[in-house]
């Protein structure tokens, strides 16, 4: 191992990225804010999955959590806009040049260090994928039934929960 | 050098407390459950740092992730959905106020 110091100095942004959006989530009273911090917090665990060798959850951490889970939120937050919420500016919608120059001091020198990058040659087989495909197809067959049926019954319920009725809609509407 | 196991566990049980601190604070209903998929989050590290230093022929913590996605998944839609249609039924997001079912 040539750079010993590495792991430890991600681990401890990864740890100060998971624990500070995550208080942040709690103390913040902008809810948009507070999602936003929450996915933040998912990206950051990603980060700690693949620290711990397992790129597959990772992955999935991002498309589920980070992709999947706080779209849906964010949608819940905005159906649900409470009066105080949303009287003022998010992130720095006022400070046009403060934040250019953040983005800016984030951008460039990832630019440089772009150039300099060269991906390690990729390992033959396929990373922890293949024994974690081999233990839910052949242990964990039959639960993985059962979550594809769970699956299926919460988006049902969830439809069923929030269609609305189109008699009482067009009944309200002409009220 | 490697992570040592009790930092993992460390981070884990901190966002598990402040998840846990979350939903008995808050009251609004979202942000309840936002807290409750860092709680989900911080469960998910666990298993996954105690499978990854102790399970390194199979992968069940790992799978057991998975199912703690599927739930998670599972979860989040129907709770926003129970949130949205009492939201449509009286306009509050606070727990305190939602209160139509009680006895």
């Amino acid at each position: 191992m040539r750079f010993d110091f590495v792991e430890p100095v991600i681990f401890f942004v990864l740890a100060f990225g998971v624990i500070g959006a995550g208080a942040a989530v709690v103390l913040l009273n902008r809810i948009t804010a507070s999602a936003l911090l929450m996915a933040l917090s998912f990206l950051c665990m990603a980060g700690m999955f693949v620290l711990l060798g397992a790129e597959t959850i990772a992955a999935f951490q991002v498309l589920i959590y980070v992709g999947a889970i706080t779209v849906l939120i964010l949608f819940g937050v905005q159906f649900t806009k409470q009066g105080g919420d949303r009287s003022y500016a998010l992130f720095f919608q006022k400070q046009y040049p403060l934040a250019a120059a953040l983005v800016a001091a984030a951008a460039i020198p990832v630019f440089l260090f772009s150039f300099y990058f060269s991906a390690p040659a990729p390992q033959p087989g396929g990373g922890d994928i293949r024994p974690l495909a081999t233990s839910i197809f052949t242990d964990f067959a039959f639960a993985f039934e059962v979550a594809s049926v769970l699956l299926l019954a919460a988006m049902v319920g969830a439809i069923v929960l929030t269609a609305r009725d189109e008699q009482e809609e067009t009944a309200r509407r002409r009220r | 050098m490697t992570i040592p196991l009790s930092f993992y566990i460390a981070v884990s049980a901190g966002l598990f407390f402040i998840g846990c601190a979350g939903v008995l604070v808050r009251r609004n209903a979202v942000v309840i459950l936002m807290c409750v998929e860092l709680m989900l989050n911080a469960a998910n590290l666990a298993l996954v740092a105690f499978s990854r230093r102790y399970g390194a022929i199979d992968e069940r913590g790992s799978v057991f992730v998975i199912f703690v996605f599927v739930i998670a998944a599972a979860e989040v839609a129907v709770g926003l959905a129970i949130v949205l249609s009492a939201y449509r039924n009286r306009p509050v997001i606070d727990v305190d106020e939602i209160h139509q079912m009680k006895g």
